[in-house]
């Protein structure tokens, strides 16, 4: 393949060339990090040289001030310079530095003086100190490398750290989401018969309505009377409709002055249906006139439908006549309480302590995040929420939110 | 008694969807008596006339699938046909075994529902009338002696009455009169009739003894 056409390949194919450019800044990159930059940033290669040179001629011009003070050539600071460029040079600005020196203290402060030569006595003395010039640059290199490495790794190690955080907040997210989802699967499918209900009966008073035109002569006061049913059962659908949209308004997640008996009132109303299904009782003991409390509706329902749904669930393997659950409301000094209480098997204390833990679950498909989601919910609006056992059996689920809450902010 | 008028009963705890269902089956001119729960229906005086019931699956108490249960332990044969909001395979799928003409979702058109009440009501006037059927022959089975029940179990299995005589250690002429009279008693014109009558017979025995 020739060149040319090797170019203009590489020039025709826009992908192929962004790879390679690509490629090749990343190891230039590359290149630069690991053989120029090194430590805290020193620099390129010319300033690296320089502190080199520098830290060389400073150590020259001590030694050539000091030498008179000593009998024997002094060349301890040449070891300081070496180690000094090493360290913030890399292996190859130390050896140039060793090299320098060498040439140096060989020159000016190894007999003969002012020559490059030496003699018969320095010999093993000069011999010592390139060994130990180069011994200081190795170990002042690796010790630099080793550093480099060390903070890199713990840099990596930040990264994967961070990474990981985020991964487990969106699994927690996604798994909150999935709890909420799967009571207010139960709540749907509530809703979904309470619609199909009347729907059933339009429709099927609608086919009886044909039927009472076709005959003949047309019964018309059995088709008046089925058509006013019809308009009753599809009053009822409306009605179904709109206590829906009441439950589901998407308000903002502010907090509103909010009547706690409505709130239980309207999930009983709609999961009377799916009590209906497990054969479970709901009864409920609501003191009127209660007095408001400012929370964040859909919040207090998410809340109410937990437990609600938790008292079912633990009912469920018990006999029928005692599947109940007991729902009360009361005023208690500045709260309000708000009870849910089952029959059902009960928990021991280990369980009771444990159950608001996340992740915690004693339901074959439970999620474990429901009661802990429900008090922070609730420790967000200020109250509490406790479980306690039944003497009897069964458990007895409370909390309580200021009637005043703490921030008063209207 | 066969050809009374037939009656659908229909259980719902839903006021309106048993009456629109009743209001559906009178425009059609069928008899339809409703009901609320399952107990009921079940204390209810039931006319002697072919029936078949419409039931709701979820019911407060006992659900449509396990009073389906009941109603087949106790020996009550009326035709189920359930109806439900939201019914799965599994739940399906247990009332077809049991026997259910048709498992409707609510909510259903006309003709699903009256073509299952029509299927039902076929299927009990014909277990009616085969049910008239056997009494009557029943009745005929008890007139006969203890003999002649033994000859008639003989005959019916084919063998001849030189052969039905060598086991009952008689007379192939005594086989002979009593064969004439099992004849006579059951009102059967020809051996094939008989054999007939005894098939019709079996199942019954065979359910008794169960």
């Amino acid at each position: 393949m020739s060149p040319v056409v090797l170019g203009g390949c590489i020039l025709n194919d826009a992908m192929l060339y962004e790879a390679c450019s690509g490629c090749v800044r990343h190891a230039i990159t590359e290149v630069w990090t690991v053989t120029f930059f090194t430590g805290p940033r020193v620099g390129l290669v010319p300033q690296r040289l320089g502190i080199a040179l520098l830290a060389v001629g400073l150590a020259f011009a001590c030694t050539l001030s000091l030498q008179p003070h000593f009998p024997y050539p002094f060349l301890f600071l040449f070891f300081g310079a070496v180690m000094v460029s090493a360290w913030f040079g890399g292996t190859t600005i130390g050896l140039a530095t060793v090299l320098m020196s060498t040439l140096l203290v060989d020159y000016f402060f190894v007999p003969p003086y002012y020559s490059f030569s030496i003699s018969a006595t320095a010999e093993a003395y000069f011999a010592a100190f390139v060994v130990c010039a180069l011994a200081a640059s190795w170990v002042s290199s690796a010790k630099r490398k080793t550093e480099e490495a060390l903070k890199e790794a713990l840099d990596h190690l930040e990264v994967r750290v961070s990474e990981r955080t985020a991964e487990l907040l969106k699994t927690q997210t996604e798994l909150a989401r999935l709890s909420q989802a799967l009571s207010m699967g139960e709540l749907t499918a509530s809703i979904a018969h309470e619609i199909n209900q009347p729907l059933t009966a339009v429709v099927t008073h609608g086919h009886a309505c044909i039927e009472w035109l076709s005959a003949t002569p047309p019964n018309l006061e059995k088709t008046r009377q089925t058509v006013e049913r019809i308009i009753q059962d599809g009053t009822r659908a409306g009605a179904v409709i709109k206590r829906v949209r009441a439950l589901f308004k998407k308000e903002a997640p502010t907090k509103n002055w909010i009547d706690v008996n409505e709130v239980v009132h309207e999930l009983t109303t709609f999961l009377h249906d799916e009590a209906t299904r497990r054969h479970v009782a709901i009864r409920t003991e609501l003191v009127p006139g209660l007095p408001k409390v400012k929370a964040d509706r859909v919040q207090l329902q998410q809340v109410v439908l937990n437990l609600i749904v938790n008292g079912m669930d633990a009912v469920a393997d018990i006999a029928d006549d005692r599947k109940e659950i007991r729902i009360s409301t009361r005023a208690e000094g500045a709260e309000v309480a708000v009870q849910v209480e089952d029959f059902g098997t009960g928990l021991d204390a280990e369980t009771a302590e444990r159950i608001f833990s996340p992740f915690y679950t004693t339901k074959a498909h439970g999620t474990g995040l429901g009661l802990s989601l429900s008090r922070s919910i609730i420790e967000a609006h200020d109250g509490r929420l406790w479980v306690s056992p039944r003497s009897s059996g069964g458990a007895v689920f409370q909390f309580t939110l200021p009637i005043r809450p703490r921030d008063t902010d209207g | 008694m066969a050809d009374a008028r037939p009656i659908v009963y229909v259980v719902d705890d839903d006021e309106s969807v048993r009456d629109a269902i009743s209001n559906l089956l009178e425009s059609v001119g069928l008899r339809a008596k409703v009901f609320a729960a399952t107990e009921a229906f079940w204390k209810a005086a039931r006319p002697d006339a072919p029936s078949c019931l419409v039931l709701d699956v979820r019911l407060p108490g006992a659900s449509g699938i396990e009073f389906q249960e009941t109603l087949i332990n106790s020996g009550m044969l009326i035709p189920v046909i359930f109806i439900t909001a939201h019914g799965d395979v599994r739940m399906t799928s247990r009332a077809m075994k049991a026997g259910a003409i048709e498992f409707l979702m609510k909510p259903f058109q006309k003709e699903e529902l009256l073509a299952a009440v029509h299927h039902g009501l076929e299927r009990d006037r014909i277990r009616r009338v085969e049910e008239a059927e056997i009494s009557a022959l029943q009745s005929r089975v008890e007139q006969l002696t203890q003999r002649e029940r033994e000859v008639m179990d003989l005959v019916v299995t084919g063998l001849i009455n030189k052969e039905i005589g060598a086991q009952l250690g008689l007379s192939e002429v005594t086989v002979k009169i009593h064969r004439s009279r099992v004849m006579q008693k059951m009102e059967a014109a020809s051996l094939a009739e008989l054999v007939r009558m005894a098939d019709k017979l079996k199942p019954r025995f065979q359910t008794v003894q169960r």
